[in-house]
């Protein structure tokens, strides 16, 4: 029999009751806003406390009202066909390498699953990347409708790339005080991911959902439940993910984009150092003048250790060793600090010294930004699970593809990183009573990145193998996750349905393709004058000779007159012959060094999308090939080089190629009756377990009915 | 809790906006509405600065 799923009012009550008890004895943190170029709250730490008491407080005497409100206003129309919806994610977890281990016995519980249930192939998205796959898992829609293409959009009145999922807005009103200056309003921060996700609409109807690193989930959606957001949270410094070396090497080269190279001084003893930890900017200041900490290290080379001195901590490090997390609280003004969590790694204790830092992450416990939808989420997660990563992307990819990480530091960071998510899972499952859940593992994506180069014989990137232990982290990682889909299984019922997926596989990435490059061969693109063709971000290029660029990692924009700031290409007519006579160059593009096919086709994405943001897409999304992806020159706007390119980067596999090539997972504990479904169908069909029909906006079908129940 | 603000408009316009969202495949006549009054802002307001953009890009793994 079915009944109705009474409102998931325990795990609202408790985590405001927590809250409540964590502030109480909270330590005085701003409740800051931090980035580049960006400015703090006004409200100082203990207005701040009090006022999220208040509100705690407020929402634990207004619950009745508002439970009662909600019930009146979304009555239910039909009778939920499940007591709970569960969705476990795997990102990047690959059909192919998945399908061959269950055949070898090597996934008994993915296999169980499928014998229960079922197992299919999951259609992804064009392009077949995270932000875009998610979002249509989301959402229902295809990328036409939820805004999300790429990583990256580009500004049509610059040129310029910016991350596509979030605004992040900078102050720029303040209160001058001396040399003091106070920000009179918090920055602006949306989130850029348009339509509506199925919680939200799950929750208009009255059940809750818990939403744990579904990516572009920054800043949280607000909705009856709860939700930890993934990417593209920012670090501690408001970028992506940037690292600290602290070495006494001397500088040679700076890294790429993904770290701080900073010196290691001596400090009196052989073995005694000290350096000065980079945090975020200060907008209390004239300048943004970096917040910073001493640092001091005291090494022991003979036993290959060292003791770390920070923000009051003593850290014991082993050579080679990742360290726990440790709190970092940088001071802003008087009374006033921005907390983060990092980790570290003596990397060398020799003739020199070198101490790797990871991201500093916003910490949880008190997020310097809304990381979490109740805002004091992530604090309840923490005072259960203790410290954890935020950072969208929190794996340090960079620190490995730069050579100062190690294969074995980096397998740890993403295992710590499995670890902790699996932890807020049992926890969110724990507590479910009814309603949804869906939790996503982000280390397949990354091991399959970091690790596909042991995979191939002759693959470029393999020359810079250290460790062949390696050899089979990707299939340790897929069993990994097949652990965890045992550990579920155990957990559910008979009245719960449980999907496994994955948002795209994996492919090699042996070969870049630099297409700015390319255009500039076949007369797209020119150059100014005089100008360095190796200079990032499209500076090198004469706007008004130029029909066509490429920007971000999927595709190819038109110069467009009335669209871009310096269009030459007439909307129109003209702008379909560019494009068909662009597209029709690349299909079946070979690349003469290997006689390989790099790209299969050029997707016109006019005809790929529909909705009202079609518009903000690439005009070309490239369907590359195995082994191809876009080169790492292009994807910075660096036009200089040849069209192909050997990729011996750490990060050796990838997926953003022809969608066709890389699918994704999906398995069920019921039968559906689809062979071919699509990741935009998990929308509407959580929709339909819960009696609720689907709105005429999404594109996806339903998985499962009550028959098939 | 306080981030939004009501505006008040004419019944027959918000009909017509319904009517449009729906068939244009917004999931409401909100974001229908949200959306056309961002596309007009972004028309006015200025471009983000330079060396905003390249520090909150640092760190993507998918780019150098």
């Amino acid at each position: 029999m079915t009944r109705l799923p009474r409102p998931h009012r325990r795990d609202g009550a408790l985590i405001t009751a927590a809250a409540l008890v964590l502030l109480a004895g909270s330590p005085d943190t701003a409740d800051a806003y931090i980035g580049p170029g960006a400015g703090f709250a006004v409200l100082g730490s203990f207005a701040v406390i009090f006022v999220t008491m208040l509100l705690a407080g407020v929402s634990i005497l207004a619950w009745p009202f508002r439970t009662v409100w909600r019930m009146i206003r979304h009555r239910r129309t039909s009778k939920p066909l499940v007591k709970r919806a569960i969705f476990i994610g795997f990102d990047g977890q690959d059909a192919a390498i998945t399908e061959r281990m269950m055949a070898e016995g090597k996934l008994p519980n993915y296999s169980k699953l499928a014998e229960q249930g079922c197992y299919r192939k999951l259609r992804t998205t064009y392009p077949s990347i995270t932000p875009v796959a998610w979002s249509s898992f989301s959402t229902g829609t295809n990328p036409g409708r939820h805004n999300i293409f790429d990583f990256l959009d580009r500004d049509p009145r610059t040129y310029l790339p910016r991350l596509s999922s979030t605004h992040i807005g900078s102050v720029d009103r303040f209160l001058k005080l001396g040399k003091l200056r106070i920000p009179l309003k918090k920055p602006d921060i949306r989130l850029l991911r348009k339509s509506k996700p199925w919680w939200t609409i799950l929750g208009e109807h009255n059940i809750w959902s818990t939403v744990i690193r579904v990516p572009i989930t920054f800043p949280p959606d607000e909705f009856y439940g709860a939700q930890l957001g993934a990417m593209c949270i920012p670090d501690l410094l408001g970028t992506q993910g940037t690292f600290m070396l602290f070495t006494t090497r001397p500088e040679t080269e700076s890294f790429q984009e993904g770290g701080m190279r900073l010196p290691l001084s001596r400090n009196g003893s052989a073995g005694s150092f000290e350096a000065t930890v980079k945090g975020p900017e200060n907008a209390f200041y004239e300048g943004n003048p970096p917040m910073e900490l001493p640092l001091h290290i005291e090494v022991d080379r003979a036993k290959a250790a060292a003791t770390v001195a920070v923000n009051g901590s003593r850290v014991d490090l082993q050579l080679g060793e990742l360290s726990d997390w440790v709190k970092l609280e940088f001071k802003a003004i008087a009374g006033m600090k921005v907390a983060g969590l990092t980790r570290m790694v003596l990397t060398e204790a020799g003739e020199h010294v070198s101490l790797y830092m990871s991201p500093i992450n916003i910490e949880p416990g008190k997020p310097a930004m809304p990381i979490s939808h109740p805002s004091y989420y992530s604090s309840y997660l923490e005072k259960k699970i203790g410290p954890y990563a935020t950072l969208g992307l929190a794996e340090d990819t960079w620190a490995l593809n730069e050579k100062v990480t190690d294969d074995g530091t980096f397998w740890t960071q993403t295992q710590d990183v499995d670890d902790e998510r699996e932890r807020m899972l049992d926890i969110a499952l724990d507590r479910l009573r009814s309603g949804a859940l869906v939790t996503v593992f982000d280390a397949t994506d990354r091991v399959n990145h970091m690790y596909w180069r042991y995979t191939e014989d002759g693959h470029p990137a393999a020359a810079g193998i250290d460790d062949p232990g390696y050899a089979d982290a990707i299939e340790q990682q897929y069993i990994r996750n097949d652990g965890i889909v045992g550990r579920v299984l155990d957990k559910i019922n008979d009245d719960d349905v449980l999907f496994v997926l994955s948002d795209h596989g994996c492919t090699s990435f042996r070969r870049g393709v630099n297409l700015n490059a390319w255009l500039l061969e076949e007369g797209y693109l020119a150059l100014k004058d005089g100008a360095d063709p190796s200079e990032p971000w499209l500076q090198s290029v004469d706007w008004a000779r130029t029909r066509a660029y490429a920007v971000g990692l999927v595709g190819i924009f038109l110069n467009v007159k009335g669209r871009e700031a310096h269009g030459v290409v007439e909307p129109g007519d003209e702008a379909n012959a560019v494009k068909a006579e662009i597209a029709g160059k690349l299909k079946g593009l070979v690349d003469a060094d290997t006689g390989d096919v790099a790209i299969n086709e050029a997707f016109d994405t006019d005809a790929l999308y529909r909705g009202p943001y079609k518009g903000n897409a690439p005009d070309l999304l490239m369907g590359y090939n195995h082994g191809y992806r876009i080169s790492w020159d292009c994807a910075s706007g660096v036009v200089a080089g040849g069209v192909f390119e050997d990729n011996v980067k750490a990060w050796s596999g990838d997926h953003i190629v022809d969608p066709r090539l890389v699918p994704g997972i999906m398995l069920c504990n019921h039968d559906v009756e689809s062979d071919d479904p699509h990741i935009v169908d998990m929308a509407p069909t959580v929709l339909s377990l819960f009696g609720i029909r689907p709105p005429g906006h999404m594109d996806g079908s339903t998985l499962l009915d009550k028959e098939s129940l | 809790m306080f981030g939004s603000t009501k505006i008040k408009l004419d019944s027959s316009l918000i009909e017509r906006i319904r009517k449009f969202a729906e068939i244009a495949g917004y999931s409401s006549p909100e974001e229908f509405i949200t959306h056309a009054l961002e596309k007009e802002l972004a028309l006015l307001e200025d471009a983000e600065d330079e060396e905003e953009i390249k520090k909150r890009l640092q760190g993507l793994g998918y780019m150098s």
